[in-house]
């Protein structure tokens, strides 16, 4: 209930009645008598005022001024339906998201306030079968980009090796993989062994969801392979990115001990999936041994950064590393609601492009981005995975590790540039040094980039 | 670009234009005319430059009567009779007409330059459009968009024609789309299974001793055992080689099993370990998913053998271990991978710690060895075990059907297999249970709910709410909060809010009064049950944010 009645009065106000509400009241003319036309404020369903009520809403959530975020939370609701124009639809998700918060934070008030502020918040994350995920994420670059780059810097990099070890850690369940195979196998000298490992359970709280086992999956792609005439060897070891993949890299290791010289192409395939690790801005957790490397010696360092410093000590023939270009790591609130609005307007506003309005799948594709705005607005502490960090910084933490960047050739680009014909005309790329980037209207999407043991 | 040109040619139209010799254009030259390559001008061509403006034109043959415009000239002429006006039709001059060739406008083109120069007017602008201009012409079935018509003409009629099918029936247009889908989808699986029933030869990567041909021939039933033993006896030195490299090699090929056909990778050299690779891949050759194992034995004993001090064990008991039944060492040394549709394996540190352990090869011990194999391999163990069918017959019979770990119905039972299958059942029934949950798999604990992380140093004092409310919150914006909150259209669907903004408004220009207005309404008598409902009841309920129906 909304009680304001406490509210006590600013300033010596000139009495005036209120009307009742009544709901039957006829609509006025816009703009009303009297209102203040400020130049300032532009359009009213624009971004920027949007933005700018979010950041206000935060930062009274953050000072547990349950009235005004109530206020704010009201004329938000209000500007900004579900099922509006993009915008609108990306601010009701944020707003949804400082609800949550708001209601796990705060004094009593405020957790009153929101509890009868709104009524299930709670969102529909679609799990998704091994089929429908294959064309959901084939809808739209997003994840096609990196596929292709990463393909083509791959088949590069393994030219002659007569095995392949790759190690797909990717949250799209290897999705990756059909097309990896199907190039492998395609090409000149015949083709070879592939060891196919996954960490398996990695992202099983994080959307996309599958509704298979890895182990079905595995044998799925087994067969694809085999169908191709490539023999493929499945592996899933369970392993989270809570504790830096220890036990897949343990696995790695021994594996590169007794592999290391018979000629074995180890590619480390990551795919949006590091973004996931700690860093340096999560505290270490005290209860448990900071590092879960039990073969490397005690280190301060952040999981992300033993993580690569690990696969550095792996040795492999190449890293592909692709993920999105965003730092959602402030553990400022309004830092991190301005550059998640900042960023994911893009998949809002991409989506009108490939799925029409209504579709179940754009249901879904909304829902997980609902769920990632919900995580990073919502959540702290371990609870808070989506870590995002730009390219720039990615780009250092792989040459801190001992790697060094490798350039896409011009197939890989021009693949890419193929393959980004297939859709819509506002996806575009970018080649910033030796990185390739999805853009989208010109804002960067997502980043590709390669690596060699410098 | 490279391209050697000698004389630059200048735009007013230097005749000589120097060719460029070996260019990579293809040439499209067709039987009836004779065309110059792409790009390749004839050298004694005249270059001209037309300006984007004129290439852009389309209709620049202007009726003076009507303004219609039409891009020949022939077409107006015609429509200039229609007008009674006098009209001539150009005559094609007989007579030797200079070639003209055309260059790009755009100075960071290829065809700017004039040895570059496209030889057709129609040419040069369909360039121009397509690759300097706008997209204007977007295809509807697949959004992909044209700048020239002809272009997207061309392209509708084949959107969505050339299609990739799947077996399931779905259809797709791009081969990625298509390749993906057909990995996972069930129909390939189901294909698959049909051809496990016959031994396809092409399945078949593994060479095997000669002696395999008439092991393999009565593909359904053989006693794999029987097999195996004549493999084992016979002294096999096949090439390691090929069971490194060339996973291709068709096993019904084997009565050339000398000649390698690729010379052995460096390393692989060890004929004890090559014996024992052999028989491995003998037995599992002839379906393809046994390969699929094969060769990481394979793969595991050759390193091994580059290592002496390894933990593996030394060939030969591998090789004794495959008198009984070879499919057994390559169960026990990798784990297990299902016959059609394969699965997972164990992890080769399996095989590595098994190799290790393995003894006297009875088949009653392999059920030990497998067991006491999965058990020790805690830390590598994959998720998943699945049986090794090596032969076409499969040691687990089945001739595809099964796709699923631990499950297959037997052929014609061996002891050796039925315990093979017990064993690699209850391992990896044991290593589900026990090894997976031991294998401490990190989650992420309870989170560390800090409710506290909220709360700032904060005055709750209305007065200090209120002068931010006036003054501006302490935003890093331009707008004032309370210019946004006084500014939001809340009017509309919410006629509940557009009163008591409206009022607040109408109380006149002065933002302070706006502002307290706002404030009162919201404190004074406002009907917050309205308010309330009015929020509750908005968007929330009746369209929940991302929720599917």
């Amino acid at each position: 209930m909304m009680q304001f009645s406490e509210i006590p009065p600013l300033h010596q106000i000139p009495p005036f009645s209120i009307p009742t509400m009544n709901k039957n009241q006829i609509h006025r003319a816009r703009p009303w008598p009297g209102f203040p036309t400020s130049k300032g404020l532009g359009s009213f369903g624009d971004a920027n005022c949007m933005e700018q009520l979010l950041v206000h809403c935060a930062n009274a959530i953050e000072s547990n001024d349950a009235t005004l975020a109530q206020q704010i939370l009201w004329v938000l609701n209000n500007i900004a339906p579900p099922d509006g124009d993009s915008n609108q639809r990306l601010t009701c998700a944020f707003l949804r998201a400082l609800i949550v918060r708001a209601a796990k934070s705060g004094t009593c008030k405020m957790l009153a306030a929101m509890a009868n502020a709104h009524c299930n918040l709670s969102i529909d994350i679609h799990t998704f079968s091994v089929i429908e995920l294959a064309s959901f994420v084939d809808l739209t670059p997003w994840h096609r980009f990196g596929f292709t780059a990463a393909n083509a810097a791959i088949l590069e990099a393994v030219e002659g090796y007569s095995v392949i070890h790759i190690v797909d850690l990717s949250l799209t369940h290897c999705m990756q993989i059909p097309t990896l195979i199907d190039a492998i196998a395609s090409r000149l000298e015949g083709p070879p062994l592939v060891k196919l490992t996954v960490a398996g359970g990695a992202t099983e709280d994080v959307p996309p969801m599958l509704d298979l086992s890895y182990e079905e999956l595995g044998s799925k792609l087994i067969n694809f392979a085999r169908s191709r005439n490539v023999v493929l060897e499945f592996r899933a070891i369970p392993s989270t990115y809570a504790d830096g993949f220890s036990s897949l890299i343990e696995q790695l290791r021994v594996q590169h001990l007794v592999y290391a010289e018979s000629g074995e192409a180890l590619v480390i395939n990551c795919h949006m999936m590091l973004h996931y690790l700690p860093e340096e801005t999560l505290p270490p957790l005290s209860n448990v041994n900071s590092n879960p490397y039990s073969f490397e010696p005690s280190s301060t360092q952040s999981l992300r950064a033993m993580f690569l410093k690990a696969l550095r000590g792996l040795d492999p023939t190449v890293v592909v590393l692709v993920d999105e270009d965003a730092d959602f790591t402030s553990n400022n609130l309004v830092c991190r609601l301005r550059a998640a609005f900042n960023y994911l307007w893009i998949p809002y506003d991409t989506v009108d492009t490939f799925l029409p309005q209504g579709s179940k799948q754009r249901q879904w594709y909304e829902a997980d981005i609902c769920w990632k705005i919900e995580n990073v607005i919502a959540h702290e502490g371990l609870q808070r995975v989506e870590r995002l960090e730009p390219k720039s910084r990615w780009v250092q933490r792989m040459r801190n590790a001992g790697f060094r960047g490798v350039s896409f050739g011009e197939e890989a680009i021009s693949e890419v540039k193929t393959m980004l014909d297939e859709h819509a005309a506002g996806w575009g790329l970018k080649k910033e040094e030796d990185d390739l980037v999805l853009t989208w209207k010109g804002h960067n999407v997502v980043f590709a980039t390669a690596w060699l043991p410098a | 670009m490279p391209v050697e040109v000698d004389n630059s040619s200048t735009v007013s139209g230097d005749a000589s234009v120097s060719s460029t010799g070996n260019q990579n254009p293809p040439p499209k030259s067709a039987v009836k005319k004779k065309r110059n390559l792409p790009g390749m001008p004839d050298p004694d061509a005249e270059v001209i430059a037309l300006s984007p403006t004129t290439l852009l034109a389309t209709n620049r043959f202007v009726c003076e009567i009507c303004n219609k415009g039409f891009q020949r000239d022939q077409n107006l002429q015609l429509h200039r009779r229609g007008h009674n006006l006098p009209w001539k039709l150009r005559q094609r001059s007989s007579k030797e007409v200079k070639k003209r060739v055309y260059v790009c406008p755009e100075p960071t083109c290829v065809h700017h330059d004039p040895s570059r120069a496209l030889g057709d007017l129609t040419g040069i602008k369909k360039h121009f459009c397509r690759k300097h201009g706008e997209k204007k012409w977007k295809c509807d079935k697949c959004s992909k968009k044209y700048a020239v018509q002809s272009d997207w003409k061309a392209h509708s009629k084949i959107c969505g024609t050339r299609e990739y099918k799947c077996d399931c029936g779905t259809v797709f247009s791009r081969r990625d789309s298509f390749i993906t889908h057909r990995a996972f989808c069930d129909a390939l699986a189901v294909e698959s299974a049909k051809t496990q029933t016959n031994p396809s030869s092409e399945s078949d990567p593994k060479v095997q001793a000669a002696d395999s041909s008439p092991r393999r021939s009565p593909p359904a039933a053989p006693p794999p055992v029987s097999a195996p033993s004549a493999i084992t006896s016979s002294d096999i030195r096949i090439q390691s080689s090929v069971l490194a490299e060339d996973p291709r090699t068709v096993v019904e090929e084997a009565p050339t099993p000398a000649p390698a056909p690729a010379p052995p990778p460096a390393g692989l050299n060890g004929s004890s370990s090559s014996s024992v690779s052999l028989v491995s891949s003998g037995c599992s050759s002839s379906s393809s998913s046994s390969s699929v194992f094969s060769s990481l034995f394979t793969s595991t004993t050759v390193s091994a053998s580059i290592h002496p001090p390894q933990p593996l064990a030394p060939a030969p008991p591998l090789v004794g271990l495959n008198g009984s039944c070879s499919g057994s060492v390559s169960l026990v040394s990798s784990g297990a991978s299902s016959s059609s549709s394969s699965g997972v394996f164990a992890s080769l540190f399996a095989s590595s710690t098994v190799s290790a352990s393995i003894q006297p090869p009875q088949p009653p011990a392999l059920t030990n060895l497998i067991q006491a194999d999965l058990a020790p391999s805690t830390s590598i163990e994959p998720i998943s075990l699945c049986l090794s069918t090596s032969h076409g017959s499969s040691i687990f019979g089945t001739t595809g059907q099964e796709r699923r770990q631990h499950a297959p119905p037997l052929q014609p039972a061996m002891s050796a297999t039925a315990l093979l299958q017990k064993a690699a059942q209850m391992g990896a029934a044991a290593s589900n249970a026990s090894l997976l949950r031991g294998l401490g798999i990190v989650s992420s604990s309870a989170p560390q709910e800090n409710l506290q992380w909220g709360q700032a140093q904060v005055d709750p004092d209305n007065a200090s709410i209120a002068a931010g409310l006036g003054l501006g919150l302490p935003c890093d914006g331009s707008s004032g909060l309370k210019e946004l909150m006084m500014g939001t259209p809340v009017f509309g669907p919410k006629q509940t809010t557009l009163d008591f903004l409206g009022l607040g408004v109408a109380a006149g220009g002065n933002p302070n009064a706006s502002l307290s207005a706002l404030i009162t309404s919201i404190g004074g008598g406002f009907d917050a049950t309205t308010a309330a409902a009015s929020f509750r009841g908005g968007d929330y309920t009746s369209k929940d944010i991302g929720r599917s129906s």
